[in-house]
């Protein structure tokens, strides 16, 4: 089996580092993904509910193929994949090395609970006398220094704040596996050295740094110190500079010359800086400021610690780099207008919100005041505060924060029974993306969500009441107040802490705002190559853009990976097939881990044994001690090799994590690791009330009789199982992309560049759709380098082959082999098989005959200008006033939604009228000004410049009447309250975009389109560019609208997801796969209608139900719907599923 | 709705019946026609598929009986293309079930007709074998007279069966062309119906006079209906009374013997096999012990309720209430009713009714996220 050699580092593990790993890994590529934190996740694991649902879902992106690979469960507790390392608590220290060829440092914070052996008891956290404010729920509640850094996470180790941890050891003796090690026995071993005349420092230096657990000797002096130094060998030398006889730089030399490996840090008061400075261009690794306390000093000693640790690891070997680091929040209380935020206790930002809302935050989720219990009734959200404000340097809009509000607006409403009356306070409504338009007219219409126009100025508070009044300016310019009981702010993003220290490291440059800045075009590359960015640490992304980019970031990665011949070389694997046990009776092993004496103390296990050995299939029961030790483990091996069992069932606590040990025990054993079954034990014996220490023969027997059911469930599951080989499906390693505009082209490339091949389809005569007539971007970048770099990568490629004039007439097949019948307009049609389909067949700007377009020259759409602009045929000297209309026909029934660009497109053409003739007056009239992201800056630029922006309702369409010469534009300006008339040289009309994929066409190919046109997604957040139907994506305009960038980086994501399927000449299927057993099957068809992801149908000829073993996700909803069982699950035959549920009453009778 | 009398000729319905069937038959697209008949031996109505107008002679449609339900027979005819086109004449319930046959994919009606007609009920298989024990030949005619006259339908001490009683759908409103009998002057005349585009083109070939339905009709469905909704009603709380505890569903169950007679009549049971007569439910020898072990005792066979209730819950919304299940059970287990009362709330609870047009979706086949917020939980909670 080929797998591909070649290793990624995802930085940060929040959903889009999530998804880069995920899709790297799924590739089969190895991922070393790390984050700082200690858990994954990022900032979805504080958010419950995400839009367009209002639920989670996250487990939708836990890969689909080959899935065995991988957990598959809820991805907010955790993630397993067999291909990527998941290190938390973990940093990136240094990056050396080229593209395909980096080295790597990475430093974890120690952890002092080994989370092999925390069995998530929370014994430690009631003796924990350290209470501080819970980062997880934004300090609205309460956590101890021993805590769970997230509820849900499993397995759910606790971790101790080191910060914070007073050492008392309360924690230590009363954990009961052993888990806890306060006093880390490594640090004995790096032992350091204090060199100061001052016995004050040199005593409290050493009681500080043994505190900590290091060895520590002291000198007072120069000589002395050498003359440790010749005795005994030390890891760090701490250095006062101002010493008499010897000083610290000359003894720093001294010491190198002899011990040019140690490490030393110097340690100076101000006024000596600069010779500490020189200091360390001698050797000093760094320098301490005098005077320092434990707090400050500690630290650092540790990092230096841990710095050095790490650096005795050799470095890791990787081919690129992802950094998902994310983005962190604007502090209000840090602002010009603090809104009451840190003084008024019921002004909280959206995030804390957020954990009002939750069912593990700080209320359980109960929708009342922090402060007094009052049931939230009214709540008002302030729109922009730390984003779109000059003032605070913030030119930018935060992108996601309108849709985060109407979101929390309508969960918070649901949450109470609609008794809850939701106000937006906002300048535009950004409701750009993808069905944005509707939720929140539905929120408006349906839900009763009030939205304000405005911007609220200040926030008072009523004491007495603790209520909040809102002061705000109307537009008639009435001052209004109105009283809240909570005001949410939905502050804007900042970059994430430690963005600027990690650009550096890294050489990579950020923008003037500090965040991520990738090339032009791109979403992903950086300058700097084999650094790219995913998710929104180059800007505040919605899920579905995160994962987007997160995809595509994933495909830049992996083509520098691959160029540098990391891929594709034969891994030569000699896994020897697991004998044949299929003819043998079961002879199973249970081996029961007693958790030291725990579990031990519990039960009778002679009758425990007795009870067991009843089934003729048991063969041995064995109890351990502690098999999540490796000599509890060793141990169990042992026991296996000795008894020799067909079969092994372990009881122990945490199953989930046995998951990879059970692979590894197969594999030592030579045992199907499908005969290996884990019971939890744990949990029963926790949540029995049994805690005494003197049990009655009663009591014991009541949990003997407890645990014979839970084994007996295991036996029952593991004397049906299958170890048969899981089926795969194979692949033709060809992909299919129809349309060659730039996102075709750009998916096309990027899977040919992995060494497959592409059949490129488009109608026109020319590859390059819209760009054939787009000049350049609002940025100033010309469309003409991309298309004609890609078109000469897309024409001399080997591996692609072009079908220009031709149309796709029909499609038939499933995931691994379509067939495609193509129609060429000269040669006829021909048939393309391939294995993936790839939609790209883009968009237009709409037709329009709104504004008497079409009635006069002077009338002209946002196309018609660009192209006349390019080709001259506008006098643009003659030019006076123009009037730009935007929306048109958009964002209303039956176009109700957002095309994107437009807005953006109309500030590149004013910015360029204004450019040439400043005395230009131009007129942008628009309902809600959609500059997203960064792209704020030039809408800010534009009003700088002097375009007037007039704002219109659609109640009252601006009116456009041609008469002589100039056209005649009649608008509300809702700030005067007055009708104004403007004589126009030339109307502007920004019509949007429609999709050019025929429904047909998508229908034939198993994709569905929104009521729109445009390409339905699986998943709109979570599979963003995946067909519900395995095997087919969309890309470009015919998924949604959007600009270049954003186009190109849909078509490298659409490129990376074909890429995982394409990467393998046979798909295995997953363990739990459905089957059909053809002699009891009706033909019902039922289980087809049922099948979530299409993987069953109907062989007219065979008379038979097939199941495409790869599309299976072992769901199980066609063996529910199967009235005799025609349609089985394996791993949930009505058999072994029946032996469970009795074992699971087994002495309850 | 295109609606005709046709005359009725010395006030003999079956021989207007015939001729209309064999105009039917006569006719250049119908290849066939199925239909119940007395057959020599014995003197029994079943189906038969005739394809030879003069083997029309015995037709009987309102024969008191019908030994098994015949969606089941036309579920065979139509499962696959024949290359042909057939008629088919059934009672209400029959057209119900085959409805509910088409959507689970086991009938097709691209080459059926459906001709329904007017139900006035029937006897149970036993029963009917009782009193027409003499094999009399004009019972039929004796039936029907006292049916459409209103009189009380008890014969030898015999009533109809529970399940005609309780029907509330004696009019067959899925079918194609429909023979209407209630609130029609049936001494002189019957009634046609075209119910359907495909009703419509057969009834334009047969050569028909387009007239009224008879005001009277609807009334005297009405009244028909009531009457049996009364004693459905009745037939469900005393069902309900005896059922509503697992101490008392097994003693409703005592006498079953695990034969699976009642799946094989049922007409919407199509499994090719039951899964209770599969593997899955042939248990090792040595899991009756340990069931036997645990409680001490354990009658013998085992999973008769299990059995029945997974019956009822794969197949209780399709039910057309038929009756053919306590016509085939070996010891009067009143199969029906039970099942009656069960359909009756879960085809409520999913607003569905089986066999009322083939559009509907099956219930289960559908998610809607805001149905059963009560179960599902994820409704809307406002």
């Amino acid at each position: 089996m080929k797998k591909k050699i070649g290793k990624a580092l995802v930085v940060g593990a929040g959903i889009s580092g999530i998804r880069a790993a995920l899709d790297l890994a799924e590739f089969g590529y190895g991922v070393t993904l790390i984050d700082q934190s200690p858990h994954i996740g990022g900032i979805l694991s504080q958010l419950d509910y995400q839009f367009p649902t209002d639920r989670c879902g996250m487990c939708k992106m836990l890969p689909m193929v080959d899935r065995d690979t991988s957990s598959q469960y809820c991805l907010r507790k955790g993630l397993f994949h067999e291909n990527i390392d998941i290190r938390l608590s973990t940093e990136l220290v240094s990056v050396e090395g080229e593209p395909g060829n980096f080295q790597v440092l990475l430093r974890q914070k120690p952890n002092l609970v080994d989370p092999s052996r925390c069995i998530g008891c929370g014994e430690c956290v009631k003796v924990c006398p350290v209470e501080v404010p819970d980062a997880f729920n934004t300090g609205l509640s309460g956590r101890k220094a021993i805590y769970l850094p997230v509820p849900h996470a499993i397995p759910n180790a606790y971790i101790i704040d080191t910060n914070v941890c007073s050492r008392c050891g309360e924690c230590e003796a009363v954990c009961s596996t052993g888990a806890i090690k306060l006093l880390e026995e490594v640090r004995k071993d790096f032992r350091i050295l204090v060199v100061d005349d001052e016995l004050i420092m040199r005593d409290s230096l050493k009681a500080w740094l043994e505190d900590e657990g290091f060895a520590v000797d002291i000198a007072a002096s120069g000589s002395e110190a050498l003359n440790h130094l010749s005795k005994q060998a030390y890891e760090l030398m701490l250095v006062d500079i101002k010493m008499p006889g010897m000083d610290g730089v000359e003894l720093l030399q001294k010491a190198k010359e002899v011990f040019p490996d140690l490490s030393v840090v110097m340690m100076t008061a101000y006024a000596t800086v600069e010779t500490a400075v020189e200091a360390m261009k001698i050797g000093a690794l760094d320098y301490l400021l005098k005077p320092f306390d434990p707090d400050t000093l500690i630290p650092m000693i540790i990092r230096t610690y841990q710095d050095l640790e790490a650096s005795k690891e050799p470095p890791m070997e990787v081919g690129a780099l992802v950094l998902c680091g994310g983005t962190s929040y604007f502090d209000p209380a840090g602002g010009k207008n603090t809104y009451g935020y840190g003084m008024y206790p019921n002004v909280v930002t959206s995030l804390e919100f957020e954990r009002i809302l939750s069912g593990t935050g700080p209320n359980q989720g109960r929708l009342v005041r922090l402060s007094d219990g009052k049931p939230l009734r009214k709540v008002a959200w302030l729109q922009c505060v730390g984003s779109r404000d000059i003032q605070i340097d913030a030119d930018y809009c935060s992108s996601i924060c309108c849709m985060h509000a109407i979101k929390e607006a309508l969960v918070a409403k649901e949450r109470a029974g609609g008794a809850l009356e939701a106000a937006i306070f906002y300048m535009d409504m950004r409701t750009f993306g993808k069905s944005f338009q509707r939720y929140r007219d539905r929120a408006e219409t349906e839900h009763g969500v009030r939205f304000e126009k405005g911007r609220v100025h200040s926030v008072l508070y009523d004491e007495n009441s603790g209520d909040l009044i809102v002061r705000h300016v109307d537009y008639s310019g009435t001052h209004i107040e109105e009283i809240f009981d909570m005001v949410v702010l939905s502050v804007g993003q900042r970059p994430a802490l430690g963005t600027t220290a990690l650009a550096e490291m890294v050489e990579m440059p950020l923008n003037q705002w500090g965040f991520g800045q990738t090339e032009p075009f791109s979403l992903t590359r950086t300058s700097k190559e084999g650094i790219v960015l995913g998710g929104s640490f180059s800007g505040l992304k919605d899920i579905s853009e995160s994962v987007i980019q997160a995809s595509a970031a994933a495909l830049s990665a992996s083509r520098i990976i691959h160029a540098a011949g990391g891929s594709l070389s034969l891994e030569i694997s000699s896994v020897e097939p697991f004998p044949d046990i299929s003819q043998e009776p079961p002879r199973i092993l249970i081996a029961v881990c007693t958790c030291g004496d725990l579990l031990a103390k519990l039960l009778d296990t002679q009758q425990l044994v007795r009870c067991l050995k009843v089934d003729p299939a048991v063969d041995q029961v064995d109890f351990l001690e502690q098999t999540c030790t490796v000599t509890g483990w060793e141990n169990l091996i042992e026991r296996v090799e000795k008894h020799k069992p067909n079969r092994i069932l372990i009881g122990s606590c945490l199953p989930y994590v046995y998951a990879q040990k059970i692979k590894e025990l197969g594999r030592r054993v030579g045992l199907n690791p499908a005969l290996i079954e884990v019971v939890d034990l744990m949990l029963m014996a926790q949540s029995s009330n049994l805690k005494s220490e003197t049990l009655s023969a009663d009591e014991i027997s009541k949990i003997n009789s407890e645990l014979l059911s839970i084994l007996g469930t295991g036996l029952a599951r593991l004397k049906w199982a299958d170890p048969d080989p899981v089926p795969s499906q194979k692949i033709l390693q060809k992909a299919l992309v129809v349309g060659g505009g730039i996102a075709g082209m750009s998916s096309a490339l990027a899977i040919a560049d992995h060494g497959f091949q592409v059949d490129l389809i488009e109608q026109e005569e020319m590859l390059g759709g819209n760009l054939n007539w787009l000049q350049r971007t609002l940025e100033g970048n010309t469309t003409k380098t991309i298309l004609d770099e890609t078109l000469l990568k897309v024409e001399k490629h080997p591996l692609i082959r072009i079908h220009t004039n031709c149309r796709v007439r029909a499609s038939h097949g499933q995931v691994g082999r379509f067939y495609t019948t193509v129609e060429d307009e000269e040669k006829g049609a021909f048939t393309l098989e391939h294995g993936v389909t790839i939609l790209a067949a883009g968009g237009v700007e709409a037709d329009t005959t709104s504004y008497n377009y079409g009635t006069s020259e002077a009338i002209v759409t946002q196309k018609d200008l660009e192209r006349k602009i390019h080709n001259n045929t506008l006098d643009q000297s003659r030019l006076e006033s123009i009037v730009m209309i935007q929306c048109v026909d958009s964002r209303q029934e039956p176009r109700n939604y957002c095309s994107r660009i437009c807005c953006t497109t109309a500030l590149k053409h004013a910015l360029h009228f204004k450019e040439k003739n400043p005395e230009i007056d131009i007129y942008i009239l628009y309902r809600d000004m959609m500059t997203y992201g960064f792209t704020e800056s030039y809408y800010t630029q534009a009003r700088k410049a002097g375009v007037i922006f007039i704002q219109y309702d659609l109640a009252e369409k601006p009116q456009v009447t041609p008469t002589d010469g100039f056209v005649r534009v009649t608008a509300v300006e809702p700030i005067i309250g007055k009708s104004v008339q403007i004589y126009a040289d030339l109307v502007v009309l920004a019509t949007g975009i429609v999709p050019r994929l025929p429904k047909d066409l998508a229908e034939s190919f198993g994709a569905t389109l929104d009521r729109d046109g445009f390409f339905e997604e699986a998943e709109s957040k979570w599979r963003p560019v995946d067909s519900l139907k395995e095997g087919i994506f969309a890309c470009g305009l015919a998924h949604s609208p959007r600009n270049i960038t954003e186009s190109i980086a849909t078509a490298e994501a659409a490129a990376q997801r074909a890429l995982r399927i394409l990467s393998h000449e046979r798909m295995p299927a997953g363990k739990v796969l459905a089957e059909v057993r053809h002699s009891l099957c009706s033909l019902c068809e039922r289980c087809i209608e049922a099948c979530p992801y299409g993987a069953r149908m109907v062989d007219p000829e065979l008379e038979k139900v097939l199941v495409n073993a790869a599309m299976c996700q072992g769901c199980g909803s066609c063996a529910t719907v199967c009235p005799n069982s025609a349609s089985t699950l394996a791993g949930f035959l009505d058999q072994q599923m029946f032996d469970v549920i009795d074992s699971a009453f087994e002495g309850t009778a | 709705m295109k609606t005709a009398k046709i005359n009725v000729k010395d006030g003999d319905l079956l021989t207007t019946l015939r001729d209309f069937y064999r105009s039917i038959l006569q006719l250049e697209d119908i290849s066939a026609i199925l239909v119940p008949q007395h057959l020599p031996a014995k003197n029994v109505v079943m189906p038969t598929l005739v394809t030879d107008p003069k083997q029309l002679n015995g037709a009987d449609p309102l024969a008191p009986v019908f030994p098994l339900n015949g969606a089941k027979i036309v579920s065979r005819l139509t499962r696959k293309p024949m290359g042909a086109k057939i008629a088919v004449v059934l009672r209400p319930c029959e057209i119900r079930a085959f409805v509910e046959l088409v959507k689970l994919k086991q009938g097709r009606t691209e080459e059926v007709v459906l001709v329904g007609i007017d139900c006035l009920g029937a006897f149970k298989n036993g029963d009917y074998i009782q009193i027409n024990g003499k094999k009399e030949a004009a019972f039929t005619s004796r039936f029907y007279k006292d049916a459409l006259s209103g009189k009380k339908l008890t014969f030898e001490g015999f009533d109809l069966a529970p399940a005609c009683r309780a029907c509330e759908n004696p009019v067959p409103n899925g079918a194609d062309i429909l023979i209407g009998l209630f609130g029609v002057d049936t001494d002189n005349q019957l009634l046609i119906q075209a119910r359907t585009p495909k009703g419509e083109t057969l009834y334009d070939k047969l050569d028909l006079y387009d007239t009224e339905e008879p005001t009277e009709r609807s009334a005297a469905v009405k009244s028909l209906v009531t009457e049996r909704s009364a004693y459905r009603d009745k037939m469900f709380a005393e069902t309900t009374e005896a059922t509503n505890s697992l101490e008392k569903l097994n003693t409703y169950f005592a006498e079953c013997v695990n034969c699976y007679n009642c799946r094989v009549a049922c007409p919407v049971c199509y499994c090719k096999e039951c899964v209770f007569v599969t593997d899955v439910f042939n248990h090792d020898p040595v899991q009756y012990l340990r069931w036997a072990n645990r409680k001490g005792v354990i009658k013998m066979p085992t999973d008769t309720v299990f059995y029945h209730m997974t019956r009822i819950a794969h197949m209780s919304t399709s039910c057309v209430g038929c009756g053919q299940c306590t016509n085939a059970c070996p010891n009067d287990i009143p199969v029906m009713e039970l099942f009656r009362t069960v359909s009756y709330h879960t085809q409520k609870a999913f607003e569905y009714e089986a066999g009322r047009s083939i559009e509907d979706d099956l219930p289960l086949s559908v998610f809607r996220e805001d149905e059963l917020a009560e179960v599902v939980g994820i409704g809307k909670a406002a």
